[in-house]
């Protein structure tokens, strides 16, 4: 490999040797390659969480002429009294509820049918239309499901109504739109889909057991069930906690589905905490800023305390 | 040909010369199968629905009895903004992507390779970030950074916030990629004189290939249909991004007719699909190398 560094710069060695300045100058130099890095990511992530817990103890409101006051702990105590704020928790764990376990055994199972294909064909095929929806940019799925839910000329109701005749015209279900249907409805819509890429998160998993095994267990007569049970589910161990933590993150915080979904309207189910922090930010009053970065610590803090909780439950035992 | 073999995939040779008593069954493809044709109907529905003649979209039948082509020539020429929202989604994106893509090559390969004293704590923020519910947490600040900047209303300063959309994924994707990396090879390129960049550039680079396949496609998919910033720092029907335009059309009549918009909707996710097809086989290669273990 080496050779294909064909020409030589004597220069960069000099630069090598010790004292003080070079040594700084070494020093930032180590650094350089991780700027960029780190400008963006402290840029629009860390510095952005500080300032909002930062704002959540003061009244700032964008559109307001007058400065903004420290005011401790105010916002949160009125956020905490506030019942919008518990239905918006509630709401979002509800919809976690449903979407987490189909999110995970779904992909579960198709990854260990996958991986028994033996036809390296096949299994790519597969693969590849399983990956389909994992490619298709966030906005255009939920658009997508839009037209699929969609009360009057979704195909969906097209075939509850006209295909198979279940419902009529006037009571075939409305998906979306702040029913008690939405969050379900925006569920299965999330496992579709995460389905492939999921999968493949499990077949590679999979791929990491060593084979003998589930062969050794086959040979002293396990059954299929135990051998997935006491063989490949401990080795999946590891992968099924980060996915079961890291979608628990995503789907407490899922907030474009329910803009597009649901928009403001605070009766619908669909109006959790992330949209009650955006309407107070950007659409009520003065923007009220302030009462909506206390909002948005709260959502967070909750959820960071379920993960860890999470965490300690999943824990590779021994 | 995207689809031929692969030969060194991490399943092959798994399962052939294995007992046999693990072979796949006629039941487990058919529900392999079952789920395809559940995530392949809809992508098709939306195709068909871009065909029809207006009738046919109305009555909603999966076949259309008359076919008609003309929805795309017309979206182009009928919906005034759509061109240049198009185009806003282009620029976006693919500054997205290259920028990003260029931050994490370097990140990744500092991390494993260079080492500053320090390298740790990033490493740790960064996978700590993944935890925290960051998007929605900044979105406030981000829209004040934007508004200090006096970037609110501009399409073009999307591209700051959307490079930090997936950065830290890159980054821990090209670190994993490096780690395959042996460090001899590094050391004997440096040793032969070569610079830090031009290690990188000429003898890494090219060994974690895959893995930039893999973040070029999740910034893509990231930056190209990114909704909740593009909805929030602009304003202006002209200087919106495809995504934000199509989950606001509603479907109906005139311009925004089923199949118009079915149109549309083709040509904003045709693209990607065809790329991915493509690139599968590297993609799927750099996932089982880098992209899954962080």
């Amino acid at each position: 490999m080496a050779q294909t560094v064909a020409a030589r710069d004597a220069d960069f060695e000099t630069a090598e040797s010790a004292g003080p300045l070079a040594q700084a100058r070494k020093g930032f130099g180590e650094w350089a390659f991780l700027a960029p890095a780190l400008i963006f990511f402290i840029g629009y992530q860390v510095w952005p969480i500080v300032r909002v817990l930062w704002l959540s103890f003061t009244d700032f409101q964008f559109l307001s002429d007058k400065p903004a006051h420290w005011i401790w702990f105010d916002n949160y105590a009125q956020a905490l009294h506030d019942p919008l704020m518990w239905a918006g928790l509630w709401r979002a764990a509800y919809f976690t509820i449903m979407f987490l376990p189909g999110t995970i055994i779904l992909p579960l199972l198709l990854a260990i049918l996958i991986d028994r294909v033996s036809n390296p064909l096949t299994a790519t095929v597969y693969r590849v239309i399983l990956l389909i929806p994992a490619v298709i940019p966030s906005t255009l799925i939920f658009v997508l499901w839009k037209w699929m839910y969609n009360y009057q000329s979704g195909p969906i109701n097209h075939l509850l109504v006209d295909t198979f005749g279940v419902f009529s015209l006037q009571n075939a279900p409305q998906w979306l739109g702040g029913t008690p249907l939405t969050l379900p409805s925006i569920a299965v819509m999330e496992v579709w889909w995460g389905l492939g890429y999921h999968t493949i998160f499990f077949l590679a998993g999979l791929a990491a057991i060593p084979q003998d095994l589930p062969d050794a267990a086959r040979i002293d007569g396990a059954s299929e069930w135990q051998v997935f049970w006491h063989v490949t589910r401990p080795q999946l161990a590891p992968i099924m906690m980060i996915l079961v933590v890291l979608r628990f993150g995503t789907a407490m915080a899922v907030i474009d589905e329910y803009l597009i979904f649901g928009g403001f309207n605070r009766a619908s189910p669909t109006y959790t905490w992330t949209i009650f922090m955006y309407d107070q930010a950007f659409k009520l009053g003065l923007w009220r800023q302030g009462y909506a970065a206390a909002i948005s610590m709260i959502g967070a803090i909750a959820m960071m305390a379920v993960m860890v909780l999470l965490l300690r439950i999943f824990r590779p035992r021994g | 040909m995207t689809l031929e073999l692969d030969q060194s995939d991490a399943r092959a040779g798994k399962g052939q010369d294995a007992g046999d008593q693990s072979g796949s069954t006629p039941v487990g493809h058919l529900v392999i199968n079952f789920f395809n044709v559940v995530i392949i109907l809809p992508l098709v529905w939306v195709l068909l629905m871009s065909v029809k003649s207006l009738p046919d979209a109305m009555q909603g039948n999966f076949w259309p009895k008359r076919f008609d082509f003309t929805h795309y020539a017309y979206v182009f020429q009928r919906i005034a903004t759509l061109p240049v929202n198009l185009f806003n989604s282009v620029y976006v994106t693919a500054a997205t992507v290259l920028i990003t893509a260029a931050i994490a090559v370097l990140a990744g390969y500092a991390l494993v390779h260079i080492r500053p004293r320090g390298a740790g704590v990033v490493l740790a923020m960064l996978f700590v970030s993944l935890y925290f519910p960051v998007r929605v947490v900044s979105l406030i600040s981000i829209y004040e950074t934007q508004h200090w900047l006096g970037l609110i209303n501009h399409t073009a300063g999307l591209i700051l916030p959307y490079i930090t959309l997936q950065l830290v994924i890159s980054i821990l994707v090209m670190r994993s990629m490096f780690q395959l990396v042996p460090h001899e090879i590094i050391e004997s390129a440096k040793i032969d004189g070569a610079g830090h960049l031009r290690t990188l550039w000429e003898v890494g680079l090219p060994m974690v290939r895959n893995g930039l396949v893999v973040i070029f496609i999740v910034n893509f998919v990231a930056a190209w249909g990114e909704y909740l910033l593009g909805v929030t720092l602009i304003d202006d029907e002209a200087k919106r991004t495809m995504p934000v335009v199509l989950a606001a059309a509603q479907g109906g009549q005139g311009q925004w007719a089923w199949p118009n918009l079915a149109a549309v909707y083709v040509i904003v996710v045709t693209p990607g699909i065809i790329a991915f097809t493509f690139a599968q086989k590297l993609f799927f290669k750099g996932l089982l190398e880098g992209a899954l273990k962080g």
